[in-house]
């Protein structure tokens, strides 16, 4: 097969195994749902890896969707290194994480199983969709499908008020996204009237060896603002990152693959996708970096005082992705897809294994009523601790070696002030992360059970779902030694892979960012011990103690939802309240109600004649009929 | 037509269906048996027909036999449909006056 054929097989084995779990899967054996449902990603899996083995890159055009005139929408996908390489995370750890699934869900009855699998296919296709396509209507189908399959997982317990409300959240949030992206291709379409990729980029100031000087134009930069848009809604990044914390809703699989490894490292790959726009505009690309570096220090900070063991996850997130946004914000493009690859390998393997305490502890997910899990959950306990290393970022954990590529890119970057900030910014958030990753290792595993705790012997999971997590484990382990660049030797082979569509970091870096590394790996791995003293031990007064009013600021993430209800929900709720006393009730109630009424009572006066006495309409009939007879012959008299 | 070598005049026709006609739209009016109701259809459909057949005869025209046959016809169907009506009333309740059946009644 070509590559062609091959790229769209990668694409419609999962929806395939959607189709069929959708029609099906609820009234075949459960144990169809259980091989379709990860079976089909794994096939996805393996076709993309001959596709990487092949070396494929191709824009291969299937048929023209839309033909309008000179407006022209072809179905074309683009097989290029970097859409290979997102289509092996998102089938890889898609994979596993469905597989683990598998497990997870055991308890549910047969049609929400076969419904659960069904969305995460249609997740799946949807995703590759958004990274495959060659064209900006289908990147925003794809982006469309993904939050509309996060939706469907955030509420898939609909039973629960809170899961359909965080879905609800999350899909409109999502929704302004794309509305800024949709936005941001018709300026660039009626710039350059071009819809694909290839036309897009082509037509850029910038594009076949011309000079970039004075190729930013406002017009250029209004296009990547929207963009971001997109990019900030679908990756939880200020302002438009409330959705995220709550979408931990939805069952722990979901929070693995769609708001950890997947989904919201949307907007990272976009960046990525539109370097040729985003190294020309360059107000817009510096924003990049600088959304990326508040989100994550801003996220690391309310990972302090979260008492969730999914929520302090779900901010480590938001502040990882804004580390990717800082790097493809200074430029380092494949140091940032790096990240994006390493945080899907270690926050994956970290949901999962969280999955499997929140299992074992009868779905209770406060961190405080833990403790001591240790002893008795030996293998998730050591998965666990894997990946909050690599979080910290400690040698040789994977994490180490994409987080300091990044701040080593930032740092070296030459003569740049917004770098250098966001160096700073990135650092501090280090040792933050540091501290917080280590008080939910600590208060989870280590010390004595707590007296609250909800089982006293846990048991271990089944090894469906431990195998997930022990693979996870290992690639969190070895997968940094394929790019050890943060040390300054060795290989790089994300980065060799991915410059051919990114383009080359235009600076080297030097023997500071690796002593700057190490000092960062140093301090940060000192504050995962602090949080032993202060969690554990006691010995150390927590510094809440102390700033009982920051602690409140945290605990209230900022005032975001409150002040997000009272800037937009409480207006819209006013409005609507007012619309529906002062003009629904009185003016559409009224003429609707009155039209009724009027007829009613015009239909009962009428209904009166009716007296349903035969001899009455025989008498009205022949009346008729003699009027009827003397006027015709009155008129033909006359 | 000559009965008798003389021939009746074609307003004594006309003038026997037009009390024929009369005498069953009083009927119908006035009636509240609905056989009786149905009979006197008919009597005013054959007063037509002798109408019909009349000017036929005297116009010379013999389309107007053919209308007295189509008439006959039509007859015959409403009578069927007629009566069936009246059986499945009948074999509902029992409603021998017509006036009975007044659930149309606003």
């Amino acid at each position: 097969m070509n590559t062609g054929q091959l790229a769209l097989l990668v694409l419609l084995l999962p929806a395939a195994g959607a189709i069929l779990l959708a029609g099906r899967g609820w009234r075949l054996p459960r144990i169809w749902t259980k091989i379709v449902g990860p079976g089909v990603v794994w096939a996805s899996f393996v076709v993309t890896l001959v596709l990487f083995i092949n070396k494929a890159s191709d824009d291969v055009t299937y048929f023209t969707w839309i033909k309008s005139g000179t407006f022209d929408v072809p179905f074309n996908l683009l097989i290029d290194n970097l859409s290979i390489f997102m289509c092996l995370v998102i089938t890889g750890v898609g994979a596993l994480i469905i597989t683990y699934a598998v497990g997870y869900m055991a308890a549910e009855n047969d049609a929400s199983f076969a419904r659960f699998f069904t969305y995460m296919d249609v997740f799946i296709f949807s995703m590759l969709l958004l990274v495959l396509a060659g064209n900006f209507v289908f990147l925003i189908v794809g982006w469309a499908m993904v939050g509309l399959s996060s939706y469907f997982l955030i509420g898939f317990w609909y039973q629960r008020r809170s899961a359909v409300l965080a879905a609800r959240k999350a899909f409109v949030m999502n929704v302004i996204g794309d509305v800024g992206m949709i936005l941001g291709a018709f300026v660039l379409f009626t710039t350059y009237h071009a819809i694909t990729y290839a036309g897009v980029f082509n037509a850029l100031p910038c594009a076949n060896g011309k000079s970039c000087i004075g190729g930013d134009s406002p017009t250029l930069e209004l296009a990547a603002f929207l963009l971001l848009v997109g990019a900030i809604a679908k990756s939880a990044q200020l302002p438009l990152h409330t959705w995220l914390p709550d979408a931990m809703e939805g069952p722990t699989p979901v929070s693995a693959l769609i708001h950890a490894a997947t989904m919201v490292t949307a907007g990272v790959y976009l960046v990525a996708r539109m370097h040729p726009i985003y190294d020309i505009a360059t107000y817009a690309h510096a924003s990049v970096a600088i959304i990326g570096a508040v989100t994550a220090l801003f996220a690391a900070s309310i990972a302090i005082v979260q008492t969730d063991i999914k929520r302090v996850l779900a901010y480590s997130t938001m502040s990882q992705i804004g580390y990717m946004f800082l790097a493809v914000g200074v430029g380092a493009y494949s140091a940032g897809l790096f990240h994006l690859m390493s945080h899907a390998f270690f926050k994956a393997l970290l949901f999962m294994a969280a999955g499997n305490v929140i299992h074992s502890m009868h779905d209770e997910q406060d961190m405080r009523k833990y403790g001591g899990l240790f002893r008795q959950l030996p293998r998730t306990s050591w998965s666990f601790l894997i990946g909050s290393l690599s979080l910290v970022g400690i040698i040789p954990f994977v994490g180490f070696f994409s987080k300091e590529q990044i701040l080593g890119a930032a740092f070296s970057k030459p003569d740049n002030t917004v770098s250098l900030v966001v160096w700073g910014i990135g650092f501090v958030t280090a040792l933050i992360t540091g501290f917080y990753t280590g008080r939910m290792w600590w208060m989870s595993f280590a010390g004595k059970p707590s007296p609250e705790r909800p089982v006293e012997h846990p048991h271990e999971a089944p090894s469906v779902m431990l195998i997930p997590v022990m693979v996870l484990a290992v690639l969190a382990t070895i997968g940094g030694l394929i790019q050890t660049r943060a040390l300054g030797f060795g290989p790089q082979a994300v980065s060799d892979f991915l410059d051919t569509v990114v383009g080359k970091q235009p600076w080297e870096g030097g023997v500071a960012d690796v002593i700057l590394s190490l000092i960062t790996m140093a301090l940060a791995g000192l504050l995962f011990l602090a949080a032993y003293r202060i969690y554990v031990e006691r010995t150390w007064k927590p510094w809440s103690t102390r700033f009982p009013r920051l602690q409140r600021l945290l605990e209230r993430k900022y005032y975001f939802d409150e002040a997000y209800n009272f800037a937009f929900v409480r207006p819209m709720d006013a409005i609507a309240d007012g619309g529906f006393t002062h003009v629904e009730q009185p003016l559409i109630d009224g003429v609707v109600a009155g039209t009724g009424h009027v007829t009613e009572a015009g239909a009962g006066s009428l209904s009166l004649t009716q007296s349903g006495y035969f001899r009455n309409y025989v008498l009205v009939f022949l009346a008729g009929a003699c009027i009827a007879a003397i006027l015709i012959l009155v008129k033909s008299n006359s | 037509m000559s009965i008798g070598g003389s021939q009746l005049d074609s307003s004594w026709f006309l003038l026997l269906g037009a009390i024929l006609f009369t005498l069953g739209a009083i009927g119908v009016l006035v009636r509240r048996n609905p056989l009786v109701i149905l009979i006197c259809i008919e009597l005013m459909l054959n007063a037509v027909n002798l109408t019909l057949i009349t000017f036929s005869r005297q116009l010379q025209n013999p389309e107007g036999q053919l209308f007295a046959l189509m008439v006959m016809t039509v007859a015959a169907a409403e009578a069927v449909v007629g009566l069936a009506i009246l059986v499945e009333i009948f074999r509902v309740r029992d409603a021998e006056d017509i006036d009975d059946l007044s659930e149309l009644k606003g």
